[in-house]
């Protein structure tokens, strides 16, 4: 049957490799043939992705732990962060530490590469940076009244959007022209999204509310009745549904016709326990979602509101990410682990 | 709420400015104790020891979403939790050190803010440091150093060898009477041992409520009463006379902070102590039970109108109420005995804060009585009471309390005896945040309540009538 044809898809698992460390975040390369992989402790690795295999290298560290990752588009690059203070810069081809410096006393939260590669931007306490892809400082704003959380790029590169107490700043990037605008609310901004076709800003906040702006008219939408602060929300691909979980339902608004408002969310039901990451398919329709349950899920929400697969891993998922062509998954767990996926047809 | 065993116990660290924060750190990390401790700072490059963890926090304030102005965690902790708890080396022990000017509120507020953090860490105590040299400077003249002991589980009086003991036991009784609850170590150079500060439970709900029990008692317009054997003839009464030139340079650079941060513009003139209520009363005999037994006598006569008393005045008439003038150090007041015998003395503050004492004669026996205070002033004000609690009554009280009070009470604690509980229900707050549950059974044990509430201005005959509402009839 058609309907049924649609669901046809399901993840198979291809590799595992063991990161002696936590495992953060992870990002792909440009390619898909590498994964970058930040540990809790510290550790900086770089995985081969092959067909059927994974090689891992451990090839740096963060003392004290690792914060973030971001794989500069375009280019064999990667950029980290540690608890150390430190930005490090890394050749994602040749496993090797390009470049490092303290940006600030404090260590940089949130770090992240315009869609071009050419702007990286950072944020440590209440400054952000951008510096260029190579690491010179190119613009540091002028420190914020709280300190920025986190920090996303739209999809065009014009606008930085910066996730802080009691707003989100949007820094016009575009011809080094820095305007800023601010859309306010009373709670801690924890996350920062555009959507893709630019018409909505949304963040998820630590009152447990999720906002969107609309962005030519500034106009304010709220959601309540989350559990907790709201620390996951994600634009699918193609706009239509922002994901957002504080707990072990992932609530999904749909954008499409008059958008979400006086609608009630598509809930996902399908962990046992909180979600601690999920990922919408680049290109595609699918989103993954797991947790602290071990199971990493797969949805497709336009066509069912139930799981399409369900792996069991091996312990608590922090990460999952998609490869930039949407047809694989990475995996990583909190005892190490990483786990390579493909998205088969069934 | 579970109590989950593996749950990482944290230690707030706090106290003014050059209090020894930095020393004590320096000692725990320093240590030999087997324990891997992180420990989280706003002030950078001060404490560095190899293999421990040092992590720069930019305090970072905001209000929780329930509408309450009081209700303020810090939201850069929350961050630097979660990320502590990506680490599968995990820390046996957490510390926080606050600034010196920083309210301990909002950190330990932040313990309370949800499941997922009651769920990995356990606020053991609230540890804070006070210079003796300079405690009794700035606690008249700032708030941050009355807060932050009101705050306390554990007090470090610290830097006891640069003052007298005389000074030292006024500075515990000024403790004494703004945190009735809080443990009190004497130290030196931050000199302690690393298990009298970490692992104290003071949170811990399953620990029983240990209260000093003499705040529990009724209040009383006097804190101190003693009974003397006194032969006819002249005696001085007079307040301490050390006079610390050395430290005025210090405190002018205090008071720069103080002003700086001093945001309540809060008038402390209230509980500078110019003057002081006494009270001089013949008895039988001096013995304790004598000196219990004028308790009432002098509740009526401190009820009386007081003769006010300048400095080298005279005490002329007992029994007799008066204001002595101890703004100057060095004072004296000159007490005639017509009649050989035991006569008693009563003192609206404990006399170790003015160093007061009857020239040549010792009290042949003392005794404390429940801290008296002035409106606005920080203090602990303890109900005991054994009648059982309608637990809805109660939710009503502790409401209305919290949404009224909130922001005056800093700390509340209690065990309470519940009607139709079996066992003794515990709770523990911060400001108008707190955990409650169910501890073990009262057993064969006496039934009592005991409730603690240290906070500025509070009214004990507010609280006592709250408490009554709650009784069950």
């Amino acid at each position: 049957m058609a309907a049924k044809q649609s669901l046809s898809f399901a993840l198979e698992p291809r590799a595992t490799v063991d990161l002696d460390d936590y495992v953060i975040d992870c990002a792909w390369g440009r390619d898909g043939t590498s994964i970058a992989i930040a540990g809790g402790e510290g550790k900086v690795a770089l995985a081969q992705v092959q067909k059927d295999s994974l090689a891992l290298d451990v090839i740096g560290a963060h003392l004290m732990g690792t914060l973030n990752v971001a794989w500069q588009p375009r280019a064999d690059v990667f950029a980290t962060s540690g608890q150390d203070s430190a930005i490090a810069l890394w050749d994602g081809k040749a496993g090797k530490e390009i470049r490092r410096w303290k940006p600030a006393p404090t260590p940089t939260q949130s770090l992240g590469f315009s869609p071009t590669g050419e702007i990286l931007a950072s944020a440590a306490g209440k400054v952000v940076t951008l510096w260029s892809a190579s690491g010179e400082k190119l613009h540091a704003f002028a420190p914020a009244a709280t300190s920025a959380v986190a920090l996303t790029f739209d999809r065009p590169g014009t606008d930085l959007g910066v996730a802080l107490n009691g707003e989100i700043a949007v820094h016009r990037v575009e011809n080094s022209r820095y305007e800023t605008r601010r859309y306010k609310w009373p709670a801690a901004a924890l996350t920062v999204n555009f959507s893709g076709n630019g018409r909505y800003l949304a963040s998820g906040m630590a009152d447990g509310s999720l906002h969107f702006w609309n962005r030519s008219t500034a106009k304010d939408s709220q959601m309540r009745g989350y559990d907790g602060r709201l620390e996951l929300v994600g634009w699918s691909d193609n706009s239509r549904y922002l994901a957002s979980s504080a707990g072990n339902e992932v609530v999904l608004w749909d954008f499409g016709g008059k958008g979400p408002e006086g609608t009630r969310p598509i809930v996902l039901n399908g962990h046992t326990e909180r979600v601690d990451s999920f990922a919408w398919q680049p290109g595609g329709d699918h989103l993954a979602s797991a947790g602290r349950d071990w199971r990493l899920t797969l949805w497709r929400p336009a066509k069912a509101k139930q799981p399409i697969d369900v792996q069991m891993l091996d312990s608590e998922i922090s990460v999952v990410r998609w490869s930039p062509d949407g047809k694989r998954l990475a995996a990583g767990e909190k005892k190490g682990r990483i786990t390579l996926f493909d998205l088969v047809a069934r | 709420m579970s109590v989950t065993p593996s749950r990482v116990p944290v230690t707030v660290l706090t106290g003014f400015l050059g209090s020894g924060k930095t020393t004590l750190l320096n000692r725990i990390l320093s240590e030999k104790h087997g324990k891997r401790i992180a420990v989280i700072e706003n002030e950078f490059g001060e404490v560095g020891v190899d293999h421990q963890l040092v992590i720069g926090a930019e305090e970072e304030l905001f209000e929780t979403n329930n509408g309450c102005i009081c209700c303020t965690v810090r939201g850069d902790l929350i961050r630097i939790l979660g990320q502590l708890m990506k680490r599968r080396d995990k820390f046996d022990y957490i510390i926080i050190e606050t600034t010196g000017m920083a309210d301990p509120g909002p950190v330990a507020q932040t313990f309370f803010l949800d499941d997922e953090l009651k769920n990995q860490f356990s606020l053991d105590a609230i540890v804070t440091m006070v210079d003796a040299k300079h405690f009794l400077q700035h606690v008249d003249t700032l708030n941050e150093p009355a807060e932050q002991v009101a705050f306390a589980d554990l007090v470090l009086l610290n830097k006891t060898d640069l003052v007298d003991p005389a000074t030292l036991a006024r500075i515990e009784a000024r403790i004494r009477g703004i945190n009735g609850t809080a443990k009190i170590h004497r130290t030196r150079n931050a000199d302690v041992a690393i298990d009298q500060v970490l692992n104290v439970g003071a949170f811990d709900l399953q620990r029983a409520l240990t209260v000093d029990g003499s705040f529990l008692e009724p209040e009383y317009p006097f804190e101190w009463g003693g009974v003397y054997t006194l032969a006819a003839g002249d005696y001085l009464l007079k307040t301490g006379g050390e006079h610390d030139h050395s430290s005025h340079e210090h405190d002018l650079h205090h008071h720069e902070h103080g002003h700086e941060h001093d945001h309540h513009g809060h008038d402390h003139a209230g509980h500078a102590h110019d003057d002081l209520g006494i009270v001089v009363l013949p008895l039988a005999a001096a013995t304790p039970a004598a000196l219990d037994s004028a308790v009432e006598p002098a509740v009526r006569t401190f009820a009386e109108v007081s003769m006010e008393v300048a400095c080298h005045g005279a005490l002329a008439r007992i029994p007799g109420h008066y204001e002595i003038d101890v703004s100057h150090e060095g004072a004296d007041f000159k007490l005639t005995i017509a009649e050989a015998g035991a006569y008693a003395l009563f003192c609206e503050h404990h006399p170790d804060e003015f160093a007061l004492r009857l020239e040549g004669v010792v009290p042949v026996a003392e005794r404390r009585f429940a801290s008296h205070h002035h409106e606005d002033d920080i203090s602990s004000i303890g109900i005991s009471d054994p009648r059982p609690l309608d637990p809805v009554k109660l939710n009503h009280w502790l409401d209305y309390l919290l949404k009224a009070r909130g922001q005056d009470i800093f700390r509340m604690k209690g065990v309470l005896n519940v009607k139709g509980e079996d066992r003794r229900q515990v709770f523990h707050g911060v400001h108008m945040m707190f955990d409650a549950q169910p501890e073990r059974p009262w057993g064969s044990a006496v039934r009592m309540n005991s409730l603690v509430f240290i906070g500025r201005g509070l009214d004990r005959a507010e609280l006592e009538a709250g408490f009554e509402s709650a009784v069950a009839k």
